[in-house]
């Protein structure tokens, strides 16, 4: 089912580089972006394609409130947290939760370790004991 | 728009003072990263300000190409690096 | 109408590129600055690129495809100068 996502990807990409939905156009855009290579070998369910890319509307405002919120009141703390992964992620969707984390003003992914856990950095308004 | 391009100018001049004073080379990176967004929408609002959709077109390219050369560069930086310490 | 809404995008974003590109002059680390920076380039260049989309609607998918890819760049970009700027402790 994720291979469908991925064609609407790449659709979606050349209909707003092109901005142009005459018959030809179509045509060139469905033929290529078939015909383009794909190698997932494990494209995880679409529950889980569902889930993540409704979080990616969400993270939207959140970042926006994170923005205010630091501004606000300063964060003068930094700290380097371990959070576990999600079970059973293929890398496309590990992608996505990096860059969730990452969107988010107050978090960033420093590194994602095999085992399935992020180090992930963050500031706060106290420091930690 | 006028004022909002000045305004934008001056913002890019924070980075400019960094990259110039910091010798670290991560802080570099860090001002380097900042000043190529920033120039990029400079371009966007350019072309709104001229009404000269061309411009930007160069714009949304450099958007969407983006800064792949900028993450080359921090992967060179930091093999460099590895490999320095060990010798 | 749409106009006032436009320029309160842009000075939204103008605002949160002064605000997050200041403390690149501190002595902080560069964690530290990579949040700030990601205020400032990350969502205030949103910010202004969706004041500029309200005042120009008709060229929307273009400035969509620069809204789409400077998120997802440079988030990408924090992450990996993030990577890359912390030693390997193992």
């Amino acid at each position: 089912m994720a291979g469908y996502l991925n064609l609407l990807l790449r659709l979606a990409i050349w209909f707003l580089l092109t901005a142009d939905l005459s018959w030809a156009n179509i045509l060139i855009g469905v033929t290529v972006a078939i015909l383009l290579p794909r190698g997932v070998s494990n494209p995880g369910t679409l529950k889980d394609w569902l889930r993540t890319l409704g979080e990616v509307v969400v993270a939207i405002p959140q970042a926006y409130a994170e923005a205010f919120e630091i501004m606000l009141r300063p964060h003068r703390y930094e700290v380097v947290t371990v959070d576990r992964a999600k079970p059973r992620r293929s890398p496309s969707l590990i992608f996505l939760d990096i860059f969730l984390i990452t969107f988010t003003p107050k978090t960033i992914v420093q590194r994602y370790r095999e085992q399935g856990w992020y180090e992930v950095h963050r500031i706060q308004r106290r420091p930690t004991q | 728009m006028t004022a909002v391009l000045m305004a934008m100018i001056a913002a890019l001049l924070i980075p400019m003072v960094e990259a110039f004073q910091d010798e670290d080379i991560w802080q570099r990176m860090l001002a380097f990263a900042s000043i190529a967004t920033k120039t990029s929408v400079m371009i966007l609002v350019v072309s709104v300000l001229r009404d000269d959709w061309m411009i930007g077109m160069v714009g949304v390219l450099i958007l969407s190409v983006g800064n792949a050369a900028l993450m080359l560069l921090a992967h060179i930086i930091r093999r460099l690096s590895e490999v320095m310490e060990e010798y | 109408m749409i106009n006032i809404l436009s320029y309160v995008c842009i000075v939204i974003g103008l605002v949160f590129w002064f605000w997050g590109t200041w403390p690149l002059l501190g002595s902080r680390s560069v964690l530290f600055k990579l949040h700030s920076l990601s205020v400032a380039d990350t969502l205030g260049s949103m910010a202004i690129v969706v004041g500029l989309l309200l005042r120009i609607p008709h060229e929307w998918p273009l400035l969509v495809l620069g809204l789409i890819s400077l998120a997802i760049w440079n988030t990408v970009l924090g992450y990996v100068l993030a990577y890359c700027s912390t030693q390997e402790d193992s």
